[in-house]
């Protein structure tokens, strides 16, 4: 009789198990490698952090939080292929990616899917007018960041300017959206408008030209490495004219490549996390530094983490089916505190609420809020 | 005319670089026929030692000033000479009897292995040379600015440059090395140790790409991991506009390519400036199948 009570107690044990609560897997999709894999990387370390204390507060609603994790390759392509790993591998929602052009590689097969996504970093104004109705997104737009960037150089007085991007959806929306706001509101004349050549490293040839155009400012929409390489450029020619940029500039990674030459830069930004008055911020982030020695380098792997928190209240309320996690976030979620601020979305999955700043780079190369 | 001058001597520094790593392709094909894809990251790789070098051992802190370029430069080429010659011992030598597609994929193989080494050695985070190490002074010649960090690292690939021509054509190991690119059997027969020959090749080469990286970590600071592959792409395509094979023709298609890159985002459009350069290489190739200077017709590739 003996010799059957194991095979017997396994069974019972196989049957048992689906009624035990299964694992809740969350599916990040972050430039792991690539041109954006610095993003990338403190993405999944903070979204990782995130996953641990909850998992050590017990979990969502018991169940312990799987996080699946896999790469965009900072390309559309590998989107694509990524997208369809995470699908196979059933996770009901998705927190990713960073690139707008890269999301939108993603959005037809997780909407086919039936997954939830909540992109992080991808502000083009598109991704949300396609009536994805399980795509959400906590990062701004690029019309809402045209606006407030028209409305800084209002506000500076500026009135003649150059705006430079780099032809990426991104940046290009974000230049298109700035230019249309700042000539029909009659802010200011604009005397040069191109894009360079992103991953390159010299830009002398450009600057030279912007230089004999004299502007009294340039906007630059495209990404920090590029910001970087042309105010050190403009530094090496001895040309100061001031630079003002958009959110993917918020990075560390900017002073460092440019040095003593980044002082006086300015930028729009969603708030950055040192400056988000909330308690739960505030504690996040210094368990942040004490398991990773440092801080997020920038504010986009901090919205993949407010990601991560709304998708976990929607789980705990309503359980790990899309249709009533969408829905939950559409209708329910109301002004939740988020690491980067207050987070509500409207019924396109936009991200509501007034979130840009105006930062300026010190002479300690600290990016201080501009009031 | 005073902004035409600018934009020229724009071109020169971006364009001494490119000739430089052009440099490397054109030696190993002018031997091997053999495009070596794995150059750029050996380019790559001269850019990080030259920031261990400064940063991690902390040669930055002991001195500055045309002393530590110099040391940087020596440190890097011989140490990348070293990876370039274990590189064709290792990916290419077993396959030199083999289909030339076997040594191509092995080429890029390689050139991904390298890569993702770096990557996860040195992380995906952009690197910094620290600033200051030569003073940011702007030479005023004939009215033109050029900052005299453009000036240094111009001088110093021509200077390179000059000495490996000199090598090349005035030496007797250089005239093994003409003598095997022109017929490695015939070669052999009349004496020449030809592989030894492709080994000094593959230390020449992978030394000249790894000043070009110091220097792109002098000029513009900042290195990253997957940067061969861009530098790789034009260095490449000044190899060939310049005729590939021939040593000549790749600095003088290194520094041309520079230059129309330059004259191109100043007088046409700055968004098209590749596309302008990769057109005038198409131009150059109808009229002149071998490139500028090439004069023999290059078999299979």
């Amino acid at each position: 009789m003996k010799r059957y009570l194991l095979p017997a107690a396994l069974f019972l044990l196989a049957t048992l198990s689906p009624a035990m609560a299964a694992n809740v897997k969350i599916g990040l999709m972050a430039p792991l490698t690539g041109a954006y894999a610095s993003e990338g990387e403190d993405m999944e370390k903070l979204v990782r952090l995130l996953v641990e204390e909850k998992n050590k507060a017990g979990g969502i609603n018991g169940a312990a939080v799987e996080l699946v994790v896999e790469d965009d390759g900072s390309t559309p392509r590998d989107a694509g292929n990524a997208a369809n790993r995470l699908t196979a591998k059933g996770v009901p929602v998705v927190i990713g990616t960073y690139g707008s052009a890269i999301t939108e590689a993603s959005q037809e097969i997780y909407a086919e899917a039936g997954i939830v996504q909540i992109a992080t970093g991808s502000t083009s104004i598109r991704l949300t007018a396609k009536g994805f109705a399980r795509f959400f997104r906590t990062c701004p737009r690029d019309d809402e960041q045209g606006r407030v960037a028209a409305e800084t150089i209002a506000r500076l007085g500026y009135k003649k300017i150059a705006i430079l991007h780099d032809n990426s959806v991104y940046a290009k929306g974000l230049a298109e959206e700035s230019r249309d706001r700042i000539l029909k509101d009659g802010i200011a004349e604009i005397i040069f408008y191109d894009a360079l050549q992103p991953n390159e490293r010299d830009y002398s040839a450009i600057l030279t030209k912007l230089k004999g155009i004299n502007p009294e400012a340039i906007l630059f929409t495209g990404y920090y490495t590029e910001a970087g390489l042309l105010l050190r450029q403009m530094a090496e020619m001895k040309w100061f004219a001031p630079m003002i940029g958009g959110d993917a500039t918020n990075n560390v990674g900017l002073v460092e490549i440019a040095g003593p030459a980044a002082k006086g830069y300015r930028f729009i930004s969603p708030a950055l996390p040192e400056d988000i008055d909330t308690p739960q911020a505030k504690a996040f982030l210094a368990a942040y530094k004490a398991k990773y020695r440092s801080m997020p380098s920038s504010i986009w792997p901090v919205l993949a983490g407010d990601a991560f928190n709304v998708l976990a209240a929607a789980i705990e309320a309503r359980g790990t089916d899309p249709e009533a996690i969408a829905a939950y976030l559409h209708r329910d979620l109301k002004d939740f505190d988020g690491l980067s601020g207050k987070i509500s979305f409207d019924e396109k999955g936009d991200r509501v609420g007034d979130l840009y700043r105006l930062y300026e780079v010190d002479a300690r190369g600290k990016f201080v809020l501009v009031p | 005319m005073q902004e035409f001058l600018q934009q020229l001597t724009n071109g020169l520094a971006v364009g001494g670089i490119y000739a430089l790593i052009a440099l490397g392709y054109t030696m190993v094909y002018g031997v091997l026929k053999l495009i070596n894809f794995a150059h750029g990251e050996l380019f790559a790789l001269g850019a990080y030692l030259g920031f261990t070098l400064l940063v991690t051992l902390g040669l930055s802190d002991f001195m500055g000033g045309v002393g530590v370029v110099f040391l940087l430069l020596i440190f890097a080429m011989g140490l990348v000479a070293i990876a370039g010659y274990f590189l064709e011992r290792v990916a290419y030598r077993p396959l030199r009897q083999s289909n030339r597609l076997a040594a191509v994929v092995s080429a890029l193989g390689a050139s991904i292995f390298f890569q993702n080494a770096m990557m996860l050695v040195y992380g995906t985070k952009a690197l910094v040379y620290p600033g200051g190490i030569l003073p940011s002074v702007v030479v005023s010649v004939l009215g033109v600015e050029i900052p005299l960090i453009r000036i240094l690292i111009f001088a110093s690939s021509v200077l390179l440059m000059c000495l490996l021509f000199w090598f090349i054509h005035h030496t007797r190991t250089g005239a093994a090395v003409r003598a095997v690119s022109l017929d490695q059997g015939a070669a052999r027969l009349m004496g020449i140790n030809v592989n030894r020959i492709i080994s000094l090749i593959f230390l020449i080469g992978p030394a000249l790409g790894a000043a070009a990286g110091v220097m792109v970590g002098l000029l513009y600071g900042q290195i990253r991991y997957d940067m061969g592959v861009g530098y790789g792409l034009k260095a490449f395509t000044a190899a060939i506009l310049g005729g590939i094979g021939n040593i000549p023709g790749a600095m003088a298609g290194g520094i041309l390519l520079g230059v129309i890159e330059a004259l191109g985002a100043a007088y046409i459009s700055i968004a098209w400036k590749d596309a302008i350069a990769f057109f005038t290489l198409i131009l150059i190739l109808i009229f002149r199948p071998t490139g500028l200077l090439g004069e023999r017709v290059a078999d299979k590739v």
